[in-house]
């Protein structure tokens, strides 16, 4: 057993990749369909979208880029199919450069399939350099912060926009974020100040540190990572990429849930085996040696 | 099918696996992917910066409707540029103080009310309101909150030794941390594979027959790319 402890913990790293490919693969191309519990957090942000009459501005920032995509697309997508169903004034708008194009496919996009008219129905705003300062901008002044939309018009003559002056006449906010600035620039810059209720759609990396903003009321709800994106597909009943990762998900989860249990088994089980390390030094473990957390170099000597 | 669509699935798709060939080692094809991305994005980011600000935000307020004021930030802006030459790089510091002096201005108090008052507020609220009510999981949530918080605090307080009492709300205050940094690790492991997840569904996608198989004829195309080029490594040592 001791041996086979040292056999495993010299294991090629690539085979855990390849382990980690296949278990992303299968579930993708044969779904299983495992059940998805609808978190309280993401129910908030339907329950609220839900209570809106037709006609309230809904103000979505896209607040990401292609490198989140595979988290905040769905959710964006999901979150526009229940405005337009629900016969929202949806403007949208983003805080990141880089996402510019991106957002203004999937907005389009979703708007289309609504039959939607771009300035009557919706609008896309486009990007504004500032970040935070963007968001003081439109709180005093919207047509100041954009004068016109991405496509070129004046955001002034806009009919979307009639009446809405600054973030006061807007709803709800709900920010897709994958980092600075996203949600925490939304309420601490936003919110406070123009009294607009704010939710937030983050990447699952930033999302633990959201959850004391929700327990305060801060953020009204929260929708995190591909899992909360799934979450939303189930509330508004629509079969999306969120929901189709899920399994794959799961699975990948399940096998490094195991790698885990397995190299901390091994640890005790083989101590003092010589290991070959990520950047390919080598390194030893177990409870003998103690564990070693210093350089390369270190595990050399 | 659209050609540009198609000629849009393969760059994906063949970008996707130099991409991925990192995983078996550093070799050309990632590399090739990795200064084509930064190169992509310099150039998108540039294009979309004159168009949205200095042509939106700009040229059209300035020049159309006559906002000259505009012109004062837009020499700020400028200014910082004298970095580059020595001899007047001082004129940088101008556009800096008012960076520092008006981004302090506007976070500072902002900042404070949100992420300390309201959460110090957050915090304590619920268990002042406990009294009213009888103690249930939401009271105890909140104690376990609170308590979390003030030995985290004492963990971080080094003025004075960690020894009795204050060692094991320091020790507790650890635990916590653990918790926190768990939780943060498994949200994390959550995103990247959500990252991998979604550049699979595509490759899936691409490998249809709809899109000329590109994912398949690309994936061949790359391994026997790196076998060739490790054959060309293992001559040339």
């Amino acid at each position: 057993m001791r041996e086979l402890a040292g056999k495993l913990l010299r294991l090629d790293r690539r085979a855990i990749f390849v382990l980690i490919a296949l278990a992303t693969l299968f579930p993708l191309v044969y779904p299983v369909g495992l059940p998805i519990r609808v978190s309280p957090e993401v129910r908030r942000v339907f329950d609220h979208i839900e209570s809106l009459p037709a006609g309230s501005v809904f103000l979505l920032s896209l607040d990401f880029d292609p490198a989140s995509k595979p988290e905040l697309y769905p959710m964006a997508v999901a979150l526009l199919n229940h405005a337009f169903r629900r016969d929202l004034r949806v403007v949208t708008m983003t805080l990141w450069v880089t996402g510019t194009g991106m957002a203004e496919k999937v907005v389009s996009g979703v708007a289309s399939e609504y039959g939607k008219r771009r300035g009557l129905d919706y609008a896309f705003l486009g990007y504004s350099p500032g970040g935070a300062n963007v968001i003081i901008n439109m709180g005093q002044d919207l047509n100041a912060a954009f004068p016109a939309d991405h496509y070129g018009e004046r955001t002034a003559d806009l009919p979307i926009l009639r009446g809405v002056r600054s973030l006061r006449q807007v709803t709800y906010v709900v920010s897709l974020a994958a980092g600075t600035p996203g949600v925490e620039s939304w309420y601490v810059y936003g919110k406070e100040k123009y009294g607009f209720e704010l939710g937030g759609g983050v990447t699952a990396v930033i999302a633990p540190g959201l959850y004391p903003f929700l327990d305060t009321g801060q953020i009204n709800g929260l929708i995190g990572g591909l899992r909360g994106a799934a979450e939303y597909e189930i509330l508004i009943g629509m079969k999306g990429k969120g929901m189709a990762g899920m399994d794959a998900q799961s699975a990948t989860h399940f096998i490094i849930i195991g790698l885990i249990l397995l190299c901390n088994l091994f640890y005790v089980l083989a101590p003092g085996t010589v290991v070959r390390s990520f950047d390919g030094a080598q390194d030893r473990t177990g409870p003998s040696t103690g564990l070693r957390t210093g350089s390369p170099q270190e595990g050399q000597r | 099918m659209a050609t540009s669509v198609l000629i849009g699935a393969w760059v994906a798709a063949g970008l996707t696996l130099f991409m991925f060939s990192f995983l078996y080692k550093d070799n050309p094809f990632f590399r090739f992917g990795e200064h084509l991305y930064v190169g992509v994005s310099m150039g998108y980011t540039i294009v979309r910066i004159h168009y949205d600000v200095m042509m939106k935000s700009l040229y059209g307020p300035v020049a159309q409707e006559g906002k000259w004021w505009l012109l004062v930030p837009a020499l700020l802006g400028l200014l910082v540029l004298t970095r580059f030459v020595p001899k007047v790089s001082w004129l940088s510091r101008i556009s800096f103080a008012v960076i520092v002096g008006f981004g302090s201005g506007v976070a500072i108090p902002r900042i404070i009310s949100s992420n300390i008052l309201q959460q110090v507020q957050g915090t304590l609220k619920p268990l002042l309101n406990a009294g009213s009510s009888r103690f249930g999981m939401a009271e105890l949530n909140a104690l376990l909150i609170l308590t979390g918080v003030l030995t985290v605090l004492v963990y971080f307080f080094f003025s004075i030794e960690h020894k009795g009492a204050i060692k094991i709300a320091a020790r507790t205050g650890v635990y916590f941390l653990m918790v926190y940094f768990g939780a943060a690790f498994g949200y994390t492991v959550m995103a990247r594979m959500s990252l991998v997840i979604g550049r699979f569904d595509d490759l899936i996608l691409f490998a249809s027959r709809d899109y000329a198989y590109a994912s398949l004829v690309l994936l061949i195309l790359v391994t026997l790319g790196l076998l060739l080029w490790e054959r060309g490594q293992h001559r040339s040592s």
